[in-house]
Order: structure tokens, then C-alpha cells, then sequence
């Protein structure tokens, strides 16, 4: 006999049933449970002081070379620098870079790469980027360091960092004159942001693509000369020579994160040269908070987290995650003029410039690739972090709610649906062949293909917007993918009118949701926790409240509102529309309502974009995994029930 | 010559005066001098982007003649001569090299070498099976690792190859033509040092004594972009006369400075400024002992102090480069100690950097894909010459990465464009040894005709396999390394070339070398791969924890084994106080036989337990345990 039909081992215990009196009770408690677990995260009794693991690294051990010359170089190329960008207004000045490095002494080449905009109607767009190898005297060129800077050009919508570029030349013309590297040094100069960088590494490695590449959007081409297995890379954002302080930005594409050793390292070796350095790091007036130090903590945490969550990258680092380089960048604000600090401009960027000497001659030390420390923390406070087995449990309390009420369902699944027949049945204790037909007789096939009709639905809003004849309709790209997808979800809110799944379907769907809702987060959390959390924060107790039985009406029509209000679509306009409130108060509220109408399709859109050119995987998990849920849950919340089955009950009652 | 008798005499114990004028030992020395020549040279080129290429070669050649064993040599180390007889080799070339030559700014190197270790030899007797060649070739690689104190003793038939194409035999036989076999193996990892230069001077007649071997000190020659140590042996037999052979050691350092790293503002530079110090004489057992000088291409903007004695031009392949001579031997004719010093001084205030153009044929190799389970490893070849070029590539893959045959594909594109069109290269030659798992490494050589100005890009796939964790060598995060491949082919021109001609041993026999094709060989990249690498501190946590375990264990076991365990019936012991207390006595005077003392111990132990109410095992043993040992001494007594 069968471990699961052995009618000995009877699910239909005591404790069960006692428990299932309480589900949505000790449902709460688990909730409540995750809830503060993560909260008491930012106490200090539960996180801990940040240590380097990794020995080689010894940041520190050795004295900075860099001296006085340097900026003055930095100073003088940027005057350079500063003349050329009047001529290029739109461009980058790559002759004169590609000269800079060669006079150098480096190995310098160029890269070009083409995009063809999915929305763009078949037009290509061309970029350039532009790098200098430091042939290394202690190796054969096997592995290597990148350190980079993006160039923005004039006319760029985004804050000014040309003095990047000087920065990242005088290091170079530095690093030339030592014979100390064991590791190629490559000197990368990106442009368009994100695009460049990742074009240069998809062509660093992926080299050409094999088959034809007519399907894909970024066609990254070769590079014409490498260095070796890529250890670390070191992003720097400058904004100017004279800098305030300096934010060092981790967060990469799905939420993935460097070693939280090369994180340390940065800190400990920005805190000996002295220059004010952190994570999230604001202005000095905004840093003097009178909060608590937990507060601060708490803020911090979810700041992080939040970034996190969109798995965006905040910066060019966070594209080399991808291939598992340990990545950050250095961002470098500008200093605002103050009366107190008055600093030589002759010798401004020294600090900055020791920093980057000794985090490269850290980098250069290592012997193996990261590998100790942390891949998986929260940063509580510059020098504080969670590691991955303190903030699990958060989230695993959270879902541990799907699975048990998935459990007791289950288990009591018989006495839901004998309770009516209570009455003719005279043997109530036996159990056995009664029970066991109750759950094969449910109806698993029709349930099964609800479940494949939903994800269906999902699937559609990953692939449709890419079509061919819906990129030749005359609209444009975020109504497009903004339309598709709204009229997908109305597709979902309508299908529970219109498929009515047969007796015991609701029971079985509301059960196969509890599970798959809790595997999808577990494994989302598990790949990006901060997404994982959040969903479960906002959603665990939609689903704890779902009850496919007997309700109250008021309750059951504030658990449809409840619902439909956790709609992907409607979850992700209320996020915008929050943040256009802040971004722009003097908007009436009508107006407010519209621009972030608008802003959510561009939104979307991007993100769209961003899943077929980066891999950033949050369109997929909404489209594919969110949307099917909440059809599901939906489904549960009007809790249509077929006639004949309250037609049959009535029969049996007679 | 006459210095050279000097020397030989000096070695032996009898007065120098009385020697140094007698003519009966004449016509003995003479014949010595005949036998074993030594010759000490150094070549420097200046290279393109402030390199400066400084390159030694040593080389001993004996005329042994009929000698049956050659354990009697003069100049010859007796290792090398030895080695020859015992393992019947008769070509051996060692290569220990760090960094890696950059064809496209430096042009061909004298001796080719990749990074780390290369060991390849030509094995030949008439009773040599393959099987035997497999151990006189790991017994050759260790006695090698013994003489140069590198870690050749790793070569073994896991990576070791046969080439079949592309290495060409250099020495030659006598007689019967017996059948010849060659080996290769590298080993990327080896880090070269200090510890292989002293050896490797050690074979040197001279030492680092005298000499032009005195510049190369380790503090100097580690700090280069690329040094690479050379130990070439060869044996000439006159193919009619079996007698008639010669024993070749060539030794060879090439090494490339960066001026940029010597700290210094321009770019002069000088023998001392290169190698710490002048030139303190010759070896005054070299025949010859000469430096030369390129003064054209990169050599031409520096003026040299003091002047060279003499100039010549050597056109190789329709291309001219002139050499500046200085001759040592007639540098130090005179008497007093001094040293010798060569300086190079630049143009002043000339910076502008000037366009080279890159040889006719180079090669990169690199690893693409992501992640650790598989990947592609290309490899590209450009001929930029204006005439199609003939190329074979020997890739030697490790056994811990999968090559799959069936994905070998070579693409080429015109050395304009910047991408491989889908147009593949037939090949007009393949050799393919698949690779067995900790066994065997796959061997893949392939030859194809390079089309003029164009590329080729050979791909193959390989899988990443996951080891057993004690074949992780340490540092396994480190990642595993692919030799580099070997390229090969014929040019047409002599455009950077400056490898020696196969039949001559000095540099000076490549002085108007001209010939129809010049033979290349190239070496590319190293690679890195990293396997899949289990997280190594597990293993040391489970360590940790079943130490624990078994020391926990090992306590009640050991009492356990080593203890008897008495269990006495519980009924005997009475619950009633009173009763106890007679019971006791009872049993006492009863077993007067037994060993009174621990008897009694044992009694209130257990006497102890019950009234406790925990009847307990351990207790009893441990009692036990500490009545036992007086026991047992007792009954030694």
C-alpha cells in the first residue's frame, strides 16, 4: 500500500483540524512574524560589523604613490577636455582620448557597436566606446581590471561627470610608470550610459555571436584585443575635481550585488585618505538627521532594498554582475561652495586619485577571484550589514503562510465538502474510500488548464509587444506596450465571468495558487530578495484573506476590492503616481493623474527594453508570473460557483 | 686561442708560471680547442613604444667524435651529455618564460616561448616503442625540474602530447634511419624565478663568474615586461659517419625592458642602466664573446657612446638591418680591471610616438561565453600580408575541459572589417586526439591556408568539468589555465624576423640568412578558465565536525572496548533501607575472593545509581574506569 493512501496515516488529525479552526489566525501571526523579524534587522544586536574576508586584499598595506603631478595633470586634461567638449556637442571627443592614451603608453582600441531600437521602426543607432590596455609586466595577460568612466555628452540629461575622464587619464599615465601590476589594467571610456558598457562587455564576452544575430537588438560586434579573465571592475563618476563626498553605488542588474568585500575595501581605503565615503551617502547638510540611529538604519535598509527591487542598475557597474565581476561604482559629488572647508585646487582630486591607487593596488594583490565574504547582504549603515541568513527568515515567515494554508486546506478539504452531506451520512468516523474519492474525483484536468490559460495570458504580454505588425501600427512605444497590457489584464478580470470552473475546481485552484504563489516568491526572493519581500509584504495578506468558502458579503466585497487593487497594472501606476506627487508638487491632481498615466507606459516600456537588451528579468516575472497570479486570486475572490453543484447539494439535501 | 689555453691550464693544480710556458702541452691543448667551443653573445634591439629587447645566447658545441660515453666534457655540462645517451634524446628544447611577447609593437622574437613551462623533445634509437618514449620522456622532465629547479616533474602523459605537424626536427641522425618521436607539453602556471636563473647559469662554463652571464642578476632580469630562460640541445651526426657528431647546448635569456618602468625622464639607457651594473670582462673560456646592436628601425634615433668597432648590414628576405659590433675580447685586450658600459642616448625632446606597422603574422587567443559550464575558445590569426599564408594550429586542451570536435569552426573576415561574416575556411588538414578524463589532454592541430590581409577566427566549444575536490590545485578560485596554442607557418619575407636559421648555432650565422620561406612559429595567450569551484570551506567544516565527532566518539568507545560491564540483577538489591543495609554486608563477607577493594568500589557506585533512581551505565563504567587502572597494577605486582 501506498505511503499516501495508507488510510492509517489519516491527515485528518486533531491538531490539524484544531489549527484549521485558527489558519487565518496563525496565518497572521507568521506575517506579523516576518514582518518584525525585519524590522528588529536594523537593531544592531542583529546585524553585524562589516570585516574584509579576503587577506589578499590588505587594503592599506602599502603607501600611495600618487602625488601632486598627477592632479595637475587632471587639472590640464580637463582644461582639455573642457575645449573639446565646445566642438562636440552631441558626441564624444574620441580622437582626442584615443590620443591621451596613446601618448601614454597604452595599448588603445576602439569598439563600435550598433542598436537597433525595437521601437525605433528599423532605425540603428552607432556608439563608440573607447579603451586603453595596461599590458601588465608580471603576467601574460590571463586576467584583468577594468576601470571605467562614462562620457556624457553636453547636451545629456543627466548630471555632468566630464571630469571622470581626466580622473581616470591621470591614473592611467600613472599606472604606466609602475612595474607592479599582475593583472592588465583596462582603461574604458563608455558613452550613452548603460548601452555602451554593455555592448563592450557582451562583446568581450560573447566576441561574435555564432548564427546569425538578425533577431537581436544589440549587436555588440568583437573587440579586437582582450586582457584575460576580468577580476573586478571599478566605475568612477566624477562630477568635479573638488568633491564633497563620495557615494559608492553596488546595486546591479536584478538586485545582484558585488562582494561585500570589495565594498569594505572601497570604505576602508576612502576612510584613510580621508575623503567621506558611504553608501547612499547625501550632502552634509542632509546627513545631519535627528533620527535615531535605528531609524536611520531602517532607512537605510529599505532605501537599499527599493533600489534593489527594480533589479536597475544605478550605475555601469552593475552590468559586469552579470558575468560575475564584482563591480561598483565611485561616484564623486561636487563639492558646494562652503565657507568652513577651503581646499587648494592645485591638489583637490589627490585624495580621490590615492583612493583609486589603492583600490587598484588592492585588486591587483588578489589571487583568486572574490570568492570569501558575502555575495548576498543588506546594508544596514556603511559599516554594518545582514547577510543572507539573517534576512531570509523575513521572507520565509511570509511564505510559510501560502504553504500552511495551502496544507490545512488540503487536509480539510474533505470536511468542507462533507459538511453538507453530513446529515444522510451515518458513519461519520469512517474516513477511508469516502475521503480518498472525495480528492481524486476533484477536477484536476480542468484546473490544470485554468492554471495553462492564465499563464497563457502572461506569456502573450511577454512576447506580444515585440511583433512585428504591432510595431508597424502608428503609436508609439509606451501606448503600445501600455495598451497590450492593459488590455491583457481586462482579459484576466473578465475570465472568471466567463470560464466557470466546475465543483471542487475553486478548492483545488485556490490550493494550487497557495502553492505556486509561495515557490514563485521563494524563488524570486531567492534571486533578488528585495522584489521577493516586497511582493510578499504587499500580498501575503490578500492571499492569507482569500477564502473560496463561506463569507460575510461585506467581507468578501473588501476582499475583491483588496484584489483588484493588488493588480500588477494598478500596483505599478500607485507607485508612480506617489512618486510624481513628490517629484512634482505644484501639479494639480488631475494633472498629476495623467502624467503619471504617461509616465507608467514609459515605464513599462523600459522595462520591456531593458529585459530584451540587459536581461533584467522584472517584465518577465510581472508579465509572466505576477499577472497569472493575480488572475488566479481574482478568480478566488469572485468565487463563481458552476450551478449544477449548487443544484446537486440541494438534491442531496432534499 | 691563447687565452683560452690560459684558462684550461688554470684548472689544473700545477704552478701557473711553469705552464704558462711550456710548449709541450700544446698540441694536447690543442685538440681540447678543436673539441668544445663556447661562444657568449648578446643582441639588443630597441622596439617600437620605449622597449628595449636585450637577448643572450650561449652556446657549447662539442665535436665528440667516437667517444662511447660522453661523461668526459669540458664545456659541456655532464647532465646535459649524459641525458643524451641515457634517454636517447636527441633534440630538447625548455622554455621558461614569464609574460607574454607582444608581436604586434615588438615584432618576432629571437626564440619563441610561451608563458610558464614548454618542454618539447625529439626522442630516437633504433628500439624505441611508444610506450617506452612515454617514460624516458617523464624521467627526461624530471631530471630537467632537478637541474632548473621548476616544476617539470608535473609533465606526464595527462599533458603531454605527440605533435604531429608542426614541430620539425632540428637535429640530425646518422646511418639507419631509425623511427623519430616527439613529445610537448607546457605548463602555463609555472612562475618563473630567481630559483630557475641560477641553475640555468650554473650550465654556463663560465658562471655568473665572468662574462656576459654577470649582467643577468635576478634583481635586474624579474623586473622586465617579458624574460624568458631557452635550454636548446641538439645532436649533428654526419648522416655517413656515426662517429662524426656534435653535442649543441644553446642557452638563451631574451628579455624586453619597458623604459618607461626604469623611473627615469627620458628614454636613454645604458648596459648599466638595463642591467645593474657594466660589463666586468669576458668569459675567458669563450671562443668568441660579442654584443650586437641594432642601429636601423627603432635603433636609429640613438647615438651610442663609445661608437661600436664595427658596422654590418645583414639583409634577410629583402629586408636590411644594420648591427653595430663590439667585440669584448678585444675591449679588455688591455691590462687593468675596468668596466664596460654601452649607452644609448636619445634625441632630447622628442616624444612623438612613431607608427609601427604590425608583422605579417600574429594571433590573440581568448575565451568566450560566460559562466561555468561551458564556453568557446578562439583564436585568431591575421595574416596582414599581402599573399595568402600557410597556417597550422596546435591547441593542446587539458583534460578538465571537454573539447567537442564538431563545433571546430574557422571563420575569416578581410582585416578591414570588424566582424566574421559566416563564410568558413575549409581546412586542408586536421589531426584530432580526443581527450580522455584524467588521462589524456586533447590534442587538435589543424592547417589551413590563410587568405591575404584577412583574419581567421577558430572556435571550438568546450565543456567545464566539475573535478574531484582534491584535484583542485590551491587557490582553486584562481581558476584553471589552457596552454597557449602554437601557430606555425611560412613567410615569404623576412620583414621582423630574426629567428636563427636551423643549421647555424650563432647569432651571426642569421646575418644574410636569406632563404625561399622563412619557418614561424608563434605562441598566443595563455587562457583562464574557471571550473566550477566548490566552496572550499566546506570541506574544511566538515573536517572540523567529524574531527569533533570521532574525538566525542572515541571516549565511550575506548571505555566500552577496554572495560567489562557486570550487569547485576536489580532484584538482588533490596528497596528497604533496612534491608539494604543487610544485603550489603551479606555480600560483602560472601565475596571475600574477588578483589576486595574494587568490589566494593563498584557495589557503592551502584549502590549510589539506584538510590539516585538513575540507573545509569556510563556512571558505572566511568567508576569503572578510575577502579580499573590501580587494579591492574596490582595484579602486575
Amino acid at each position: 500500500m501506498g505511503l499516501l493512501s495508507d488510510p492509517s496515516l489519516s491527515t485528518h488529525n486533531k491538531l490539524v483540524d484544531n489549527l484549521a479552526k485558527h489558519m487565518r489566525k496563525l496565518c497572521y501571526a507568521f506575517y506579523t512574524a516576518g514582518v518584525v523579524w525585519f524590522m528588529c534587522l536594523a537593531l544592531p544586536e542583529f546585524n553585524h560589523g562589516t570585516y574584509l574576508s579576503e587577506n589578499a586584499l590588505s587594503p592599506g598595506l602599502v603607501y600611495p604613490e600618487i602625488r601632486i603631478d598627477a592632479n595637475r595633470l587632471a587639472v590640464q586634461m580637463l582644461e582639455e577636455l573642457q575645449r573639446e567638449r565646445k566642438d562636440h556637442q552631441a558626441t564624444t571627443p574620441h580622437a582626442w582620448i584615443l590620443a591621451k592614451l596613446n601618448e601614454f603608453g597604452l595599448e588603445t582600441h576602439t569598439h563600435n557597436y550598433t542598436l537597433r531600437y525595437p521601437f525605433g521602426g528599423g532605425k540603428e543607432f552607432h556608439g563608440k566606446n573607447i579603451y586603453g590596455i595596461l599590458r601588465a609586466p608580471r603576467i601574460g595577460s590571463t586576467e584583468g581590471i577594468v576601470f571605467s568612466a562614462p562620457y556624457r555628452p553636453p547636451n545629456s540629461v543627466h548630471v555632468d561627470i566630464t571630469p571622470s575622464v581626466p580622473v581616470l587619464l591621470a591614473f592611467a599615465e600613472f599606472a604606466r610608470r609602475k612595474n607592479y601590476w599582475a593583472k592588465d589594467l583596462i582603461f574604458l571610456v563608455t558613452e550613452q550610459e548603460q548601452l555602451g558598457m554593455q555592448a563592450w562587455l557582451e562583446a568581450y564576452h560573447d566576441g561574435d555571436k555564432e548564427g546569425d544575430n538578425s533577431n537581436s537588438y544589440l549587436l555588440a560586434g568583437n573587440l579586437p584585443a582582450r586582457a584575460g579573465s576580468l577580476q573586478a571592475a571599478l566605475n568612477i563618476e566624477v562630477q568635479d575635481l573638488e568633491i564633497d563626498y563620495i557615494d559608492v553605488k553596488i546595486e546591479g542588474l536584478n538586485g545582484k550585488l558585488p562582494n561585500l568585500d570589495m565594498f569594505n575595501l572601497v570604505q576602508r581605503i576612502m576612510a584613510r585618505e580621508g575623503v567621506t565615503s558611504g553608501y547612499k551617502q547625501t550632502p552634509r547638510k542632509k546627513r545631519r538627521s535627528n533620527f535615531s540611529t535605528y531609524e536611520q538604519n531602517l532607512r537605510q535598509m529599505l532605501a537599499m532594498l527599493s533600489t534593489q527591487s527594480s533589479g536597475v542598475p544605478n550605475g555601469n557597474h552593475g552590468l559586469f554582475h552579470r558575468y560575475r565581476i564584482d563591480a561598483l561604482t565611485i561616484s564623486a559629488a561636487k563639492r558646494v561652495t562652503n565657507s568652513n572647508v577651503k581646499s587648494n585646487p592645485s591638489s583637490a582630486a589627490v585624495p580621490l586619485l590615492k583612493a583609486i591607487e589603492g583600490i587598484a593596488r588592492s585588486l591587483n594583490n588578489l589571487l583568486e577571484r572574490f570568492h570569501q565574504s558575502f555575495f548576498f547582504y543588506v546594508i544596514v549603515h556603511n559599516d554594518r550589514y545582514i547577510s543572507i541568513g539573517d534576512y531570509m527568515p523575513a521572507l520565509v515567515a511570509l511564505i510559510a503562510c501560502s504553504f500552511l494554508k495551502a496544507y490545512l486546506t488540503w487536509s480539510t478539504l474533505d470536511v468542507i465538502e462533507r459538511r453538507p452531506q453530513q446529515d444522510g451520512d451515518v458513519a461519520e468516523g469512517y474516513l477511508g474510500p469516502a475521503m480518498q474519492s472525495m480528492k481524486l474525483s476533484l477536477p484536476y484536468g480542468v484546473v490544470l488548464l485554468y492554471l495553462a490559460l492564465a499563464l497563457f495570458i502572461g506569456y502573450v504580454g511577454n512576447v506580444l509587444p515585440l511583433q512585428k505588425y504591432f510595431m508597424e501600427l502608428p503609436l508609439g512605444a509606451g501606448p503600445l506596450t501600455g495598451s497590450i497590457l492593459v488590455a491583457l489584464n481586462l482579459i484576466g478580470l473578465v475570465l472568471p465571468f466567463v470560464v466557470v470552473l466546475p465543483a471542487g475546481g475553486l478548492e483545488l485552484l485556490h490550493i494550487s495558487l497557495l502553492l505556486i504563489y509561495g515557490c514563485a516568491l521563494i524563488v524570486i526572493g531567492l534571486l533578488n530578495f528585495s522584489l521577493g519581500f516586497f511582493v510578499a509584504v504587499l500580498s501575503v495578506p490578500m492571499v492569507v484573506a482569500l477564502n473560496t468558502g463561506k463569507m460575510n458579503r461585506t467581507l468578501r466585497g473588501l476582499t475583491r476590492l483588496w484584489t483588484l487593487l493588488l493588480n500588477p497594472l494598478v500596483v505599478i501606476y500607485t507607485i508612480i503616481l506617489i512618486m510624481s506627487f513628490y517629484q512634482f508638487p505644484e501639479l494639480t491632481f488631475q494633472q498629476l493623474l495623467l502624467r503619471a498615466a504617461s509616465a507608467a507606459m514609459d515605464a513599462v516600456t523600459f522595462a520591456l527594453i531593458d529585459s530584451v537588451i540587459y536581461g533584467n528579468w522584472l517584465y518577465f516575472a510581472i508579465c509572466t508570473v505576477f499577472l497569472p497570479l493575480w488572475i488566479i486570486c481574482w478568480t478566488l475572490a469572485l468565487a463563481k460557483r458552476s450551478d449544477n453543484k449548487i443544484s446537486q447539494t440541494k438534491l442531496k439535501a432534499n | 686561442m691563447s687565452i683560452y689555453c690560459c684558462c684550461f691550464l688554470m684548472t689544473t693544480p700545477l704552478a701557473l708560471t711553469l705552464l704558462l710556458l711550456t710548449p709541450l702541452t700544446q698540441s694536447h691543448q690543442f685538440q681540447y680547442q678543436t673539441d668544445e667551443q663556447f661562444h657568449e653573445e648578446l643582441v639588443v634591439r630597441p622596439l617600437a613604444g620605449d622597449h628595449v629587447n636585450t637577448y643572450f645566447q650561449f652556446t657549447t658545441r662539442w665535436h665528440y667524435g667516437s667517444q662511447s660515453n660522453l661523461y668526459h666534457t669540458q664545456l659541456t655540462p655532464r647532465v646535459i651529455a649524459e641525458i643524451l645517451q641515457t634517454y636517447d634524446v636527441k633534440e630538447l628544447h625548455i622554455g621558461l618564460t614569464q609574460g607574454l611577447w607582444r608581436y604586434e609593437s615588438w615584432g618576432y622574437p629571437i626564440v619563441e616561448a610561451t608563458g610558464g613551462a614548454e618542454l618539447w623533445a625529439w626522442f630516437s634509437s633504433p628500439n624505441l616503442t611508444n610506450s617506452s618514449v612515454n617514460k624516458q620522456w617523464m624521467r627526461l622532465a624530471n631530471v630537467f625540474s632537478g637541474i632548473l629547479c621548476a616544476s617539470l616533474n608535473f609533465v606526464d602523459n595527462t599533458n603531454s602530447i605527440a605533435p604531429k605537424h608542426i614541430f620539425r626536427p632540428q637535429f640530425m641522425e646518422s646511418g639507419n634511419q631509425s623511427q623519430q618521436f616527439v613529445r610537448y607539453a607546457t605548463l602555463p602556471r609555472e612562475i618563473v624565478c630567481t630559483e630557475n636563473l641560477t641553475p640555468w647559469k650554473k650550465l654556463l662554463p663560465c658562471g655568473s663568474a665572468s662574462g656576459l652571464a654577470t649582467l643577468l642578476n635576478s634583481g635586474y632580469v624579474h623586473n622586465t615586461k617579458y624574460h624568458s630562460l631557452g635550454v636548446k640541445v641538439r645532436t649533428l651526426c654526419d648522416s655517413d659517419d656515426s662517429n662524426n657528431c656534435i653535442v649543441e647546448l644553446t642557452q638563451t635569456a631574451n628579455l624586453v625592458y619597458d623604459l618607461k618602468l626604469l623611473e627615469q625622464s627620458n628614454t636613454d639607457f645604458s648596459l648599466r642602466r638595463l642591467f645593474g651594473m657594466g660589463l666586468n670582462g669576458y668569459c675567458e673560456l669563450a671562443t668568441s664573446s660579442k654584443i650586437y646592436v641594432q642601429r636601423n628601425e627603432q635603433g636609429e634615433r640613438f647615438q651610442l657612446s663609445p661608437q661600436p668597432q664595427q658596422e654590418l648590414i645583414s639583409t634577410v628576405g629583402g629586408y636590411s638591418v644594420l648591427y653595430g659590433v663590439y667585440d669584448i675580447q678585444q675591449q679588455f685586450e688591455g691590462p687593468g680591471a675596468r668596466l664596460f658600459n654601452i649607452a644609448w642616448v636619445g634625441p632630447k625632446g622628442n616624444s612623438k610616438r612613431e607608427q609601427t606597422s604590425a608583422p605579417p603574422l600574429y594571433a590573440h587567443r581568448y575565451l568566450l561565453g560566460n559562466g561555468q559550464k561551458h564556453g568557446r575558445i578562439a583564436t585568431e590569426v591575421i595574416n596582414s600580408h599581402y599573399e595568402p599564408l600557410p597556417v597550422v594550429l596546435m591547441e593542446l586542451v587539458p583534460w578538465y575541459v571537454h573539447a567537442y570536435l564538431h563545433t571546430l569552426r574557422i571563420c575569416s573576415k578581410p582585416q578591414h572589417l570588424h566582424e566574421y561574416t559566416t563564410s568558413e575556411l575549409k581546412f586542408n588538414l586536421l589531426h584530432y586526439a580526443p581527450g580522455k578524463q584524467r588521462e589524456l589532454p586533447t590534442h587538435l592541430e589543424v592547417g589551413f591556408m590563410l587568405p591575404a590581409r584577412s583574419s581567421a577566427l577558430i572556435t571550438i566549444e568546450v565543456d567545464y568539468l566539475l573535478l574531484k575536490w582534491l584535484e583542485y590545485p590551491p587557490d582553486a578560485n584562481h581558476g584553471h589555465y589552457i596552454g597557449s596554442a602554437v601557430i606555425s607557418s611560412q613567410l615569404p619575407i623576412g620583414r621582423n624576423y630574426t629567428a636563427m636559421p636551423p643549421e647555424g648555432h650563432l647569432f651571426k650565422d642569421s646575418f644574410n640568412a636569406s632563404r625561399a620561406t622563412y619557418t614561424l612559429t608563434l605562441r598566443t595567450e595563455a587562457l583562464i578558465v574557471s571550473l566550477p569551484t566548490p566552496d572550499f570551506s566546506m570541506p574544511y567544516n566538515v573536517i572540523c565536525l567529524a574531527c569533533t565527532v570521532v574525538a566525542l566518539a572515541f571516549g565511550p568507545i575506548h571505555s566500552v572496548a577496554t572495560k567489562l560491564i557486570i550487569v547485576e540483577r536489580q532484584t538482588t538489591i533490596p528497596r528497604n533501607l533496612l534491608r539494604k543495609i543487610v544485603h550489603k554486608l551479606s555480600n560483602r563477607f560472601s565475596r571475600r575472593s574477588a578483589p576486595a577493594v574494587a568490589a566494593a568500589d563498584q557495589q557503592q557506585s551502584k549502590q549510589d545509581g539506584k538510590d539516585k533512581g538513575i540507573p545509569s551505565l556510563l556512571e558505572q563504567q566511568l567508576d569503572q574506569a578510575e577502579s580499573k587502572k590501580p587494579r591492574d597494577k596490582q595484579a602486575n605486582m
